[in-house]
């Protein structure tokens, strides 16, 4: 594609607002069959969880992104050890290691059990693992520049993969038709596909029942529910259950700030840039994702405290895995810092989120907000 | 003064002071009797057993005396640079200035095992959200905000990137706290890929040319801010005789574990030689004192190795330490098993090896920082690890989990399987928390099994 033609498409709106695993942006799924259709030419499938891995530098190469967000799997793990672990991460762990569809995996050095977790599985997987060196510090060029450079790794192991180095136009194209995807299915996984997209699923299951309802900032079907925002690291699939929880409680999400949500995604990207350095935008958009890993992490804050206002969000429900020390560690600061009411959601990764505990306290929640 | 080896209480140091003082045994300023410190709150003095040769007091009195030397060197118009997440690199450009004092923040994870929890330190860190799923080191955000353990530093520093991210939380919440840090980034160190200059670095890991570059980079950075801070210029000269001074340390410190770690009987405790070993981080802030004492403690052990005299008896089982204890007890509890130890990796061998003095400084306190065992793999851990169980003859591994630690949660299973497979050694993994007592009994019944298997082994 040349420039001209990158130049002349439409823009891009501003960063889209919904749930991640929601699926119900109809630009999204219109974007999907594009990507899709471009890479065809591929079925080797490269899964990450981390949002800080762009997935359109790896559909540039002609690879299909998957960004695996954990059921967890049943079965043998590959971590059987719960104690001090994150069970984020284990189950991601254990869900790469019990997956066969899986080519590759990239993972990052924004959480230090990630980054054992590439040890790991580079010693009980025969899948070529990758790690992704993903800046904690963000102030600085350097930094700046070291995930740019990664970036740039991260395409040769790709291009051992099997893929192929993009032209600056291809990469141009990919990040182009990616406007208006939506987190996760624009990497559908041939297996879950069809869980993490309601259009595709006819089976009404327990699990994609939980996926397909999630209410966004558009959904206005409840517009008298008590406007909550969430916040945290990532959900796994199973926790999505939250958004029928607190809608049936007689709230809504209006703000998805979790990793797996809206505040996962990147920025927005500047066109003019997009057509002169492609990559250095791609990089840019992704790298100011806001997290509470950032030292500082005076974005998530700066970011938290617009996103909260736009959404009108009355109260916060704060979601950490035990033995996650970064989101964990941010529970008391948000509560000092947030003119909000704070409900804390700590989870071991065992399925609470579908609890009747949890049920009850956010219930009991949003009982005080009304 | 000299006397049989012999672990003895603190009573009994007490009393064996006196007879120091009697026969006009100098002591350096900080000297005294080990009970003075239970008086300010260490109580689990009470619980040790220390070696009773004078090198050794003066060790101890060293250590418990910091907070001390802290103060009296702010009280001097010197600056003080707390360098946190940092195993020997900030403390070492630091002491290149002589108007700056690096200490070590995170030191305060010992606080609750030395004062038996009554500093209070941990329930601050509860009430600030840092709860006990964290590492001990949360003890240092009690330790800021009651100011009671060391001076508020006029300069925070603080690596990030592939570090643990307990401390990393722990941090962040301090500086949300109001306590600014100068944050440098450290990369996880992988080995160079066929289009990459490689570097080898001290310690036989390698790294590529560009790490080493961007980590320069970052330490630059801090050199400015050392340089702002002291009001005088840290240049290269200046680092390079702080570089040959800290080797001084490193090398006594080699010496002293090559000696321990291989002669029988061993002539120095397990105890005070992990203290010697914490040396090496940041001088306990001051640099000249720290070489006095690993010297006399160098001297000791010579002497009694000249002498035949130690502690352990060649039954003893030779065991590798991994990871430093919360407990100090525990080290006493491994030779009341039966074992000794031969070979460590307190987490700070990087700390231990020489800074190559062949190439620009900041080059070489580069290298030093990707060094770091840390902020690699558990692979290349394990791989130095065993390289270091050949060079010394363990027969056992021990892998001390810290409670809460991120690193722990995986990096245990990973060592220990290596370990098995290269060397063919049992390993043993343990839990220490800052104070035992609770699991006293079943610590001591997993390492006795684990002497015993290894007298197993040896008679098989």
């Amino acid at each position: 594609m040349s420039r001209r033609a990158i130049l002349a498409l439409p823009p891009r709106a501003r960063r889209p607002c919904y749930c991640a695993l929601a699926g119900t942006r109809q630009t999204g799924l219109m974007m999907l069959s594009s990507i899709e259709s471009y890479m065809a030419r591929s079925e080797k499938i490269i899964a990450y969880t981390c949002p800080y891995v762009p997935a359109e530098w790896i559909a540039a190469h002609g690879l299909r992104p998957y960004r695996l967000i954990p059921l967890p799997r049943e079965g043998t793990p590959a971590i059987p050890r719960l104690e001090g672990l994150c069970p984020y991460a284990r189950a991601f762990a254990n869900d790469v290691a019990a997956g066969k569809d899986v080519d590759a995996v990239v993972v990052t050095t924004m959480c230090d059990q990630m980054r054992r977790v590439f040890d790991l599985l580079g010693r009980r997987t025969d899948v070529p693992v990758f790690l992704l060196n993903v800046p904690s510090t963000w102030q600085t060029v350097a930094a700046q520049r070291l995930y740019l450079d990664e970036l740039k790794r991260l395409g040769r192991f790709l291009v051992r993969l099997g893929g192929h180095e993009p032209t600056r136009e291809e990469l141009a194209r990919v990040m182009l038709d990616s406007v208006g995807w939506v987190g996760p299915p624009n990497a559908l996984p041939r297996v879950w596909g069809p869980l993490l997209n309601p259009r595709v699923s006819s089976t009404d299951t327990s699990l994609t029942r939980g996926l397909r309802t999630h209410p966004t900032r558009s959904d206005q079907r409840h517009p008298e529910g008590v406007p909550l925002a969430i916040v945290g690291g990532p959900l796994m699939q199973r926790d999505r259950v939250l958004f029928d929880t607190v809608r049936d409680c007689g709230g809504q999400i209006v703000l998805d700030a979790t990793e797996t949500g809206q505040r996962g995604q990147p920025e927005a990207f500047d066109r003019r840039r997009l057509a002169e350095e492609p990559l250095t935008e791609l990089a840019q958009a992704y790298f100011h994702i806001p997290d509470a890993s950032r030292r500082p992490n005076s974005e998530l804050y700066q970011w938290l405290k617009e996103e909260l206002a736009r959404a009108g969000a009355r109260g916060i429900l704060f979601h950490h895995y035990v033995w996650c020390d970064k989101w964990h560690a941010e529970f008391t600061r948000l509560k000092e810092w947030a003119k909000l009411p704070v409900l804390r959601l700590d989870s071991e990764g065992e399925g609470e989120m579908n609890s009747a505990r949890v049920r009850n306290r956010i219930h009991a929640f949003l009982e005080t907000l009304q | 003064m000299s006397e049989t080896p012999r672990q003895i209480t603190l009573q009994e140091w007490d009393r064996g002071y006196e007879r120091l003082q009697a026969a006009g045994v100098s002591q350096p300023t900080y000297g005294g009797p080990l009970g003075r410190h239970v008086d300010e709150g260490d109580a689990r003095l009470l619980k040790l057993r220390f070696d009773n040769s004078p090198a050794a007091l003066r060790l101890w009195n060293f250590l418990l005396t910091e907070e001390d030397r802290l103060r009296a060197a702010r009280d001097n118009g010197k600056k003080l640079v707390g360098a946190m997440k940092d195993l020997g690199t900030v403390p070492v450009m630091a002491y290149s200035l002589d108007n700056l004092v690096a200490f070590y923040p995170d030191g305060a994870w010992w606080i609750p095992c030395v004062m038996e929890v009554n500093s209070g330190l941990l329930q601050i860190a509860d009430s600030l959200g840092i709860d006990e799923s964290f590492c001990p080191v949360r003890a240092m955000l009690g330790a800021f905000v009651t100011e009671a353990h060391f001076p508020i530093p006029d300069l925070l520093t603080c690596s990030v990137g592939a570090t643990c991210d307990d401390f990393s939380a722990i941090a962040q919440r301090l500086n949300g706290l109001g306590y600014p840090i100068l944050w440098w980034e450290i990369p996880h160190r992988r080995a160079p890929e066929d289009n990459e200059e490689g570097v080898h670095l001290p310690g036989g890991f390698s790294a590529p040319r560009g790490q080493i570059e961007f980590v320069k980079a970052e330490l630059e950075r801090v050199r400015i801010v050392l340089q702002d801070l002291a009001g005088r210029s840290l240049d290269d000269e200046a680092l390079a005789r702080g570089i040959v001074k800290a080797n001084r340390v490193r090398e006594l410190l080699a010496r002293l574990r090559e000696v321990v770690f291989t002669a029988t009987p061993c002539p120095m405790p397990a105890l005070e030689m992990l203290i010697a070993e914490m040396l090496a981080i940041h001088f306990c802030s001051d640099q000249d004192e720290t070489i006095a004492v690993l010297q006399k403690l160098l001297d000791e052990v010579h002497r009694r190795v000249a002498a035949g005299t130690g502690y352990s008896s060649v039954q003893a089982a030779r065991v590798f330490w991994v990871n430093p204890v919360a407990d100090l007890q525990v080290m006493n509890l491994l030779e009341d098993c039966g074992g000794r130890i031969c070979g460590t990796e307190y987490l700070l061998a990087h700390a231990l090896d020489p800074i190559p003095p062949d190439v620009p400084p900041m080059e070489a306190l580069a290298q030093m920082a990707l060094a770091d065992p840390m902020v690699g793999s558990a692979v290349d851990r394990a791989a130095r690890i065993v390289a270091e169980i050949r060079r010394f003859g363990a027969e056992a591994v021990i892998v001390s989990r810290i409670p809460g630690a991120s690193h722990c949660a995986l990096e245990g299973e990973i060592l220990g399987e290596i370990v098995r497979e290269e060397c063919g050694l049992p390993v043993l993994e343990i839990e220490v928390p800052p104070l035992t007592d609770a699991v006293y009994p079943s610590l001591r019944t997993r390492l006795e099994a684990l002497v015993e298997t290894v007298a197993n082994r040896r008679s098989r």
